[in-house]
Parts: C-alpha cells; sequence; structure tokens
C-alpha cells in the first residue's frame, strides 16, 4: 500500500470537536472500510450508495492483500478511484511519522470540520468484543480530541455500536499497534497499525446521481468486467475466474496463505457487490424500473455467492486440500453468478 | 394425471428429525462459552436465552423440536450435503430454525417418491447482529458468546425461514446443500394435505 506521509505539524489547538456525534451507518454485508467512508459521506450530506455503489467491477492484485479488514485491492494511496469510481471522491491513506504527535494532524481537521478515519488495534479499545483479546486491525471515525483531558471521541458503526470518547492512551496503543500475529485472527491480524489514517476528500458541490449517470456507470462497469487485466492486475470476468482458479490450486497444493487471504480479499468484493446491487434496487425503485430491481437481485446473488468461498476458506485454510472440492464447487457457482449479473446489467443498457 | 390423496382441512405438522446429523456447536451456556463454534471466531448462542432441553417451539404457529442446547454435543446442522430421509407425505412447505455465517443462499434438494427432484432455495440472514435479508422471522435473539466472555450490544439472531415444496408430490427426503455457512437447528414440514405418513425414514442414503 502506499502512504503519503503527513507533513510536520505547526500549531494545534484542542480540544477539538464535531458539532454532534456522527450518525452511525451500518449494513451487516460491509466491512469497516465502507462503514466508516459512508458514514463521513453521509455526514457531509451525501447519499453513500450513490459514490460507493455506481462502481461494480473486480479486482485482484496477486501477492497484495494484507491482514487487515479494511483490505482493497488498490495499489494506489487513493482508494478514491477504485471505491468509486464514478465520482469525485478521494479517500486517501496517510500515516503519521514516528516521533510525530498523530493528533495534531487530526485537530486540524476535525477543527476545519472534517473527520478522521483511523486505523485501530481493536485489541486496545475497550468497547470493541475483542479488547484485550485479540488483534485485529480496524478502522474508527475520530470527531473529536482532548488533549487536556486525555481523551479521544470515536465512532464506530460495527456491533457493538460505540460512540463516544475512549481514553487517548488507549486509542494510542490502538492506532500505533503493531497488530501482532493472532492466533484466534488469521484474517485482520500480523498487520501493522503504523499510525495510518483516510481521510475522505470530496469535490464541492458533490454530483447528483441521476438515471443518465448511473446509465452511464452501468456501461462502463460492463465494459470494466469485458476487458482483460494483466499480470499484475486481474480484473473483470477472466479475472474472476483466473482467482478462482488460482484459489483451488492453491488449495490443491495445501497452500494455507491464499485461503486465509481468500476471506478477506473476498470481503472487499462481497462489498462491492452488495452495495451495487443495493443501489440498484433503491433506484429501482425510486425511478419505479422493474428491470433495475431484478438486475439488483441478480448482483445480489454475487454477493451472497462470495460467503460460501470466503466461509470454506476461512474455516479450511488450517488443512487446504481438504476444502479444495468446496472451493472449486463455490467458485464455480461465484463465476456464474458474475456471468449472470453482468448479463442482466448489460441488458439494462440495451432496454 | 396423478391422483391426489384426500385432503383435510387441518394443517399437518411433521418434525423432521435432525439428531442423528448434528454436527455443530452453536449454543453454549455461560459457564462454557468457549466450547461453541458456530461461526470461525467461535462465537455462539446464548443457551440461557433459548427453550429448555427437549421442549417443543412454536415460532409462526409452527411447531418446532429443538435439539438439547447448551451441552458441549452438537445442537445445529451444518450443511454439508446430508441427506435426511423425512416421514413420507403431501406438504407444502419446509419450515426452518437456522442462521448463517454471513448471508446464505444455497439450495435443498427435495426427493419425491417417484425418483424426482425439486431443488429449492434456502436464504438464511447471518446470525451476527443483522436484520432478515430474506424475510425471514425473528425466532430467537440471545447475547453473544465469544469464547472468552459474554458480549452485550451484539445480538445472535435465529431465524425462521420455509423452503417451498411445489411438485405435488410425497416427499421422502431433503438433500441440505454442500454450504458450511449455513446451520439448520431444527426443521419441521408443513402441508395443507393430509401427510398420510409411512413412518419415519422410509430410507437411508449417505
Amino acid at each position: 500500500m502506499n502512504i503519503r506521509i503527513a507533513e510536520s505539524p505547526n500549531h494545534r489547538v484542542d480540544p477539538v470537536q464535531a458539532r454532534r456525534a456522527p450518525r452511525r451507518w451500518y449494513r451487516d454485508p460491509l466491512g469497516c472500510l465502507h462503514l466508516t467512508i459512508a458514514t463521513v459521506l453521509a455526514e457531509r450530506g451525501v447519499e453513500p450508495l450513490d459514490p460507493l455503489g455506481a462502481g461494480w467491477g473486480f479486482q485482484y492484485l496477486p501477492d497484495h492483500v494484507r491482514a487487515e479488514e479494511f483490505y482493497y485491492p488498490s495499489a494506489e494511496c487513493d482508494l478514491g478511484p477504485a471505491l468509486a469510481p464514478h465520482h469525485p471522491l478521494g479517500a486517501v491513506w496517510s500515516a503519521t511519522p514516528d516521533g510525530e504527535d498523530p493528533l495534531s494532524t487530526f485537530i486540524d481537521t476535525i477543527a476545519a470540520g472534517g473527520l478522521v478515519i483511523a486505523a485501530v488495534d481493536k485489541h486496545h479499545l475497550p468497547f470493541r468484543p475483542a479488547y484485550h483479546d485479540v488483534h485485529a486491525a480496524h478502522l474508527v471515525v475520530v470527531y473529536g480530541v482532548d488533549r487536556a483531558r486525555g481523551l479521544v471521541w470515536v465512532s464506530d458503526s460495527q456491533p457493538p455500536a460505540f460512540s463516544g470518547a475512549v481514553r487517548v492512551e488507549d486509542f494510542l496503543a490502538a492506532h500505533a499497534s503493531a497488530n501482532p500475529a493472532d492466533e484466534q485472527d488469521a484474517f485482520f491480524s500480523d498487520s501493522t497499525i503504523a499510525r495510518r489514517y483516510l481521510t475522505v476528500e470530496l469535490a464541492e458541490p458533490f454530483p447528483e446521481l441521476d438515471e443518465s449517470g448511473l446509465a452511464a456507470a452501468l456501461r462502463a462497469n460492463v465494459a470494466g468486467f469485458l476487458a482483460t487485466g494483466d499480470e499484475k492486475t486481474w480484473t473483470g470476468l477472466s479475472g474472476v475466474r483466473r482467482y478462482v482458479d488460482s484459489l483451488v490450486d492453491a488449495s490443491s497444493a495445501g497452500e494455507q496463505t491464499p485461503l486465509r487471504q481468500a476471506y478477506t480479499f473476498g470481503w472487499s468484493m462481497q462489498a462491492t457487490a452488495y452495495l451495487h446491487s443495493e443501489l440498484l434496487r433503491l433506484r429501482g425503485v425510486q425511478w419505479q424500473r422493474p428491470s433495475l430491481r431484478e438486475a439488483a437481485r441478480s448482483v445480489q446473488a454475487v454477493a451472497t455467492a462470495w460467503t460460501p468461498v470466503r466461509v470454506t476458506a476461512a474455516h479450511g485454510w488450517p488443512d487446504p486440500r481438504a476444502g479444495a472440492d468446496a472451493l472449486s464447487r463455490h467458485g464455480t457457482r461465484l463465476v456464474s453468478r458474475y456471468e449472470e449479473a453482468l448479463d442482466a446489467v448489460a441488458a439494462l443498457g440495451e432496454s | 394425471m396423478q391422483q391426489m390423496p384426500n385432503r383435510s382441512a387441518a394443517m399437518t405438522q411433521r418434525p423432521v428429525d435432525l439428531r442423528p446429523y448434528l454436527n455443530n456447536v452453536g449454543v453454549t451456556t455461560i459457564a462454557d462459552t468457549g466450547s461453541g463454534h458456530f461461526n470461525v471466531w467461535r462465537n455462539s448462542f446464548a443457551a440461557e436465552d433459548l427453550p429448555d432441553a427437549g421442549d417443543r417451539t412454536v415460532v409462526e404457529a409452527i411447531t418446532f423440536q429443538l435439539p438439547d442446547l447448551g451441552s458441549p454435543e452438537p445442537d445445529n446442522v451444518r450443511c454439508d450435503r446430508q441427506y435426511i430421509p423425512v416421514p413420507s407425505g403431501y406438504y407444502d412447505w419446509l419450515y426452518v430454525l437456522g442462521a448463517a455465517e454471513r448471508r446464505v443462499e444455497d439450495l435443498v434438494g427435495l426427493h419425491f417418491a417417484d425418483g424426482t427432484v425439486d431443488f429449492e432455495p434456502l436464504r438464511l440472514t447471518d446470525f451476527w447482529a443483522a436484520p432478515p435479508a430474506f424475510g425471514e422471522t425473528l425466532a430467537f435473539q440471545t447475547l453473544m458468546h465469544y469464547p472468552q466472555h459474554v458480549q452485550f450490544g451484539v445480538p445472535a439472531r435465529m431465524w425462521c425461514q420455509r423452503v417451498p415444496v411445489v411438485r405435488r408430490a410425497r416427499l421422502t427426503g431433503l438433500r441440505l446443500p454442500a454450504n458450511t455457512a449455513a446451520h439448520v437447528f431444527a426443521a419441521t414440514l408443513v402441508g395443507g394435505l393430509s401427510a398420510e405418513s409411512d413412518g419415519v425414514g422410509a430410507e437411508e442414503e449417505i
């Protein structure tokens, strides 16, 4: 992952707080990356499904997956073009250098009316079930800092949802954690947090998504699925097939890492399909377009077809060969669901 | 045209005996939360919030026979292509009490006496703090058990879902999907016609 190194702080003033706790935005198929960005978007008055659901594709970067709940397959420090390819949205990774105060940048952003999405290790956050039990990389929205009283305000929409203050030492421990390997979490541990944070950047005014805009997005999505990637970036339908084949081959060969990573990587693609299906469904209702709702259902089937791939890999990684047949079966079905959904979406452009 | 059996005004309900197929511990007591393994994180339902062992349970006016819950023994069927003989009869619905690890859509094979098989959808929502995604009703909600503690604010939910039996023919068996994310705690066949049961387990198949 590319990281933008934050510039040295100048003069800081705190305490600083947002005018209110962000309204938590939660959908159970999504991980913390989409949930936190959606929370920030909603606070800015943007319907999160518009930018996050308009794009739908597949992208896998070999040897790139990190053991983090917020992993997304993009080699850029700005995830915006990958997460919202049809909207002027930036989601830029930065990291506070060693020896500098990470809260200073947060204070500046919040004082300017913004919010910060901070990477954390759940092990250090008292409101998380993993507190003092399991190490796992996660994201929270930071909306206030009071260094004099030693408090940082964080919002986390993932159950058990939390909005409030935590002790600054807990937050900083979570934010600077090495997130060491934890046998209780083979999917989101063993990946240093390293005081990384995401900043969401929006063009003002943010464009509304109308029917012609969605139609253009759908055409671009279909074109993306039909394009071929390269050795470093497996994209589109051919990328789905290639990824499934590689996962089954790895399982048959007894390789554990690709199976562990399937749970992590698969969530990013499952979330992408879910968001797209939800956008199509809701716009299909709003615009009274039954075909849009039917396409939404086909895309939803892609999202749920990821479940047995991810769960089989998650349970089966200690003994990869034992799960090869099941992964082959589920992978074949996943490919079929992509093909069916792509047909349904492509047909929208023809009607 | 097939001769239909005599109709009965009463709705027939026949629990499916899942005991030989239980293979997963999805419910634990507060004294032994570490024995649960519903999902990969080893979360489990709280037995204290569920019916007592041996109770028949009515959900949506359907009577289910739940297994013993809260013992260290398996209490649900994690779907792995099990073939389950059922009380032979004519049915309209297969009702299940179940839940999933993430959202699941898969197919149940409905086997009929004449050898025909229909595959019908089994759709189950995530048990982990999720709203129903497939029109299920909430059967039970419990505290979430973690291996080392009991968690407030993360409800564990068990759903009442149904699978249609469209074919007007004598059902004899079920083939569960090969989907490790899908769990079934109880199942009951429901018909508006007389089930004319031949007894449980007319056939066995591995």
